[in-house]
């Protein structure tokens, strides 16, 4: 009987063992990070290389262990393209899917709305794609970090480049929406310090259909440089109506970055022909960082990167930080990013700006040739991404007035 | 003369382009009102139908000329089958009863389209590419073959109410129905094939359109309010006036966007129909007492 005792209580005992142990053996440790873009509508492309790239980078950090002893999953959702749905969809993604990092949206409109999610809840939140200048200024918070070039950085970067190589009278074209206004306000402010002319300025709204009915102004006005701030579907709208119209070949153009993805450039390469655009990536360029990334990216996905790699370098950004803080507590993962440097981003070492949470990114002005974004100078980050102004605004006492010469 | 051949020439063109377009549509607007005492607010959807029956032909056969005479036939006969089975059974009543109808007729049809094509925009490849030198400019040239293709209908569409009998049967209908009927015609039939043919002309519209504006389940609507303020500026029922209002709006948002943003323009449209409602509510060409 005692010897019966005995065997039932070791029984006992190993089950508890097996049952206890067994998920801790057979299941690693998972955490996840969600994933926050356009899936459908204007900018849809642009959800969908966000997405890759964010994939791509977990990829390679589960290959080698994960983050702090965590397998990396990763949670998308769509959001329309909307600020309402980016917001519902933020709060599902922290609430339900207990996200530790959150990466997006495309949209700024929708960027600078989940910006209040994440702050009120206190995650992580990457933007490698939004530029409306809001963001690292008035918006700002603790657990937000861009890597993506914003206006003002890229007003810095690409109006030097206006004025001396291609003209001083400028006529400014954009999407009236947050992203288009900001670029907008930023290139006129910066284009008129260097002594450049802006022409005239015009908004159409975001998706519209037929371009030509601003065509007449632009033509007026007469300048040397039309200047589109555009992005999405729109661009490719807006590009083959200009040129049907004659007036891709009239002007010089020029554009903001996310102006068009490469893989639709091929579609459209007789408008786009001779375009100067700031992008920071391009698989035409020779960096050898950048021609690993892409070898990697095309390897995987079959086609070049784009934007893609600035969710992928968001991703390790923060893989980073966690490791650092050697904690996903999310007040120890913001601090550690501060000031952080990473290797192996897709242009080699990045860092990221104590003050507003900027990366330092440098960029690379391009011309496109034969449907080919092909690089003319390379600009440090250090020159374009200007003071940090948290909590003022950027651009105070602006005017969209054009002022007569 | 730079100025007039860089900026107002293609601003002339866009606006005649345009004006022309939309004055297919609102005629069509226009016959159905003075006919049947009906504003249908489903018109918009029958251009917005034309679009994508444009769009299932070109699928089919890969020829937009085909669609062109395809697409207008289809809606012509969802327009007649529309008139026999919803709007006959209404005309005796209140006009009221009319506008809730085609109201609801136009949610129908918009998410019926939206169920069978999803709600994403789609493209339809102009059948004629390329652009023409004009006097030191360059012009689409499916934009010239859209002005010339609707300069045509319209032509036409005026050589039918004038010179055939069916449109002096038509004409006299919207005249004086019940002495039409008096004098033996079958008047039914007349409002069924007047239905259908506005119907087919709103698809052809919106085909011919759809290359430029592209194909999407709330395009109906953007148009037809415009559709609106040219049948009320050209006088409720007058076709005469319709054309004419349809090329003066076109021509009016072309040329104001020279010194105005289009967006205030479409305001500055509105508050024209505003004015003209309240001052003169027969509009340019229409007959006293439509609204009065």
């Amino acid at each position: 009987m005692k010897r019966l005792t005995w065997g039932f209580t070791v029984l006992v005992a190993l089950a508890a063992l097996v049952w206890a142990g067994a998920p801790a053996v057979s299941q690693p440790k998972v955490v996840k990070i969600g994933d926050l873009g356009s899936k459908v509508g204007v900018f849809e492309g642009y959800g969908k290389y966000q997405t890759w790239g964010v994939q791509m980078a977990v990829e390679e950090l589960n290959a080698k262990g994960g983050v702090l002893g965590h397998k990396i999953e990763v949670v998308s959702e769509d959001d329309e393209t909307k600020p309402a749905p980016a917001v519902r969809k933020a709060e599902k993604l922290i609430l339900q899917d207990d996200v530790k990092l959150l990466v997006g949206a495309v949209s700024s409109g929708a960027t600078l709305a989940v910006m209040d999610v994440t702050k009120k809840h206190k995650t992580i939140h990457w933007n490698s794609v939004s530029c409306a200048e809001f963001m690292r200024t008035t918006k700002f918070h603790k657990y937000y970090f861009s890597n993506q070039p914003d206006s003002r950085m890229q007003a810095n970067g690409l109006a030097k480049y206006i004025v001396d190589k291609m003209g001083k009278k400028v006529y400014i074209f954009y999407t009236d929406y947050a992203m288009g206004q900001s670029d907008g306000r930023q290139f006129k402010t910066a284009l008129e310090k260097l002594g450049g002319e802006v022409v005239g300025v015009a908004g159409a709204p975001l998706d519209t259909k037929d371009f030509s009915p601003w065509f007449g102004a632009i033509n007026q006005s007469n300048p040397d440089v039309l200047f589109v701030a555009f992005a999405g579907t729109d661009s490719l709208r807006l590009m083959t109506q200009l040129h049907s119209f004659g007036m891709t070949k009239k002007y010089k153009m020029a554009g903001i970055d996310c102006f068009l993805l490469q893989q639709d450039l091929a579609s459209i390469a007789e408008p786009m022909e001779g375009f100067v655009q700031l992008n920071h990536f391009s698989p035409y360029n020779p960096d050898p960082n950048m021609q690993a990334y892409n070898a990697r990216f095309k390897k995987k996905f079959g086609t070049d990167a784009n934007i893609a790699a600035g969710s992928y370098d968001a991703v390790l950004f923060w893989a980073a930080a966690v490791e650092k803080a050697k904690s996903f507590d999310p007040d120890k993962v913001a601090e550690a990013h501060e000031g952080m440097c990473v290797d192996n981003t897709h242009i080699g070492r990045q860092c990221i700006r104590k003050e507003d949470h900027q990366v330092v990114m440098d960029m690379h002005l391009y011309q496109v040739k034969g449907g080919k974004n092909l690089p003319i100078a390379r600009i440090a980050g250090s020159d374009s991404i200007g003071e940090a102004m948290v909590g003022k605004d950027p651009v105070e006492g602006f005017t969209w007035e054009i002022k007569k010469k | 003369m730079d100025y007039l051949v860089a900026v107002l020439l293609p601003q002339l063109l866009h606006g005649l382009v345009f004006g022309a377009a939309l004055g297919l549509l609102a005629l069509g607007l226009t016959v159905i009102f003075g006919l049947l005492g009906v504003m249908n607010f489903a018109h918009g959807e029958l251009y917005m139908l034309g679009a994508y029956a444009g769009i299932a032909v070109v699928g089919v056969t890969h020829s937009f000329w085909t669609a062109l005479i395809v697409a207008p036939l289809a809606v012509g006969a969802i327009g007649a089958v529309t008139e026999v089975v919803t709007l006959r059974p209404l005309y005796r009543r209140e006009p009221l009863y009319g506008l809730i109808l085609t109201f609801g007729l136009a949610l129908v049809f918009r998410e019926a389209v939206r169920q069978i094509w999803g709600g994403d925009m789609r493209r339809i490849q102009p059948p004629v590419t390329g652009s023409t030198p004009l006097l030191g400019m360059v012009y689409p040239n499916y934009r010239l073959f859209l002005l010339a293709a609707s300069s045509i209908l319209l032509l036409a569409i005026w050589l039918f109410f004038t010179k055939t009998r069916a449109g002096i049967l038509v004409r006299a209908a919207v005249q004086d129905a019940e002495m039409l009927d008096g004098l033996g015609v079958n008047v039914p039939r007349v409002f069924t094939l007047t239905f259908a043919g506005s119907a087919a002309l709103a698809a052809l519209a919106g085909l011919l359109l759809a290359p430029i504006f592209t194909v999407y389940p709330q395009m109906g609507v953007e148009m037809i309010l415009l559709a609106f303020i040219v049948v009320i500026l050209g006088g409720m029922g007058s076709m005469g006036g319709s054309v004419v209002a349809a090329l003066v709006i076109g021509l009016a948002q072309s040329l104001l966007t020279l010194w105005m943003n289009p967006q205030r323009v479409a305001i500055a449209i509105f508050a024209l129909m505003i004015v003209v409602l309240i001052v003169r509510p027969r509009g340019f060409f229409g007959r006293e007492g439509v609204l009065e």
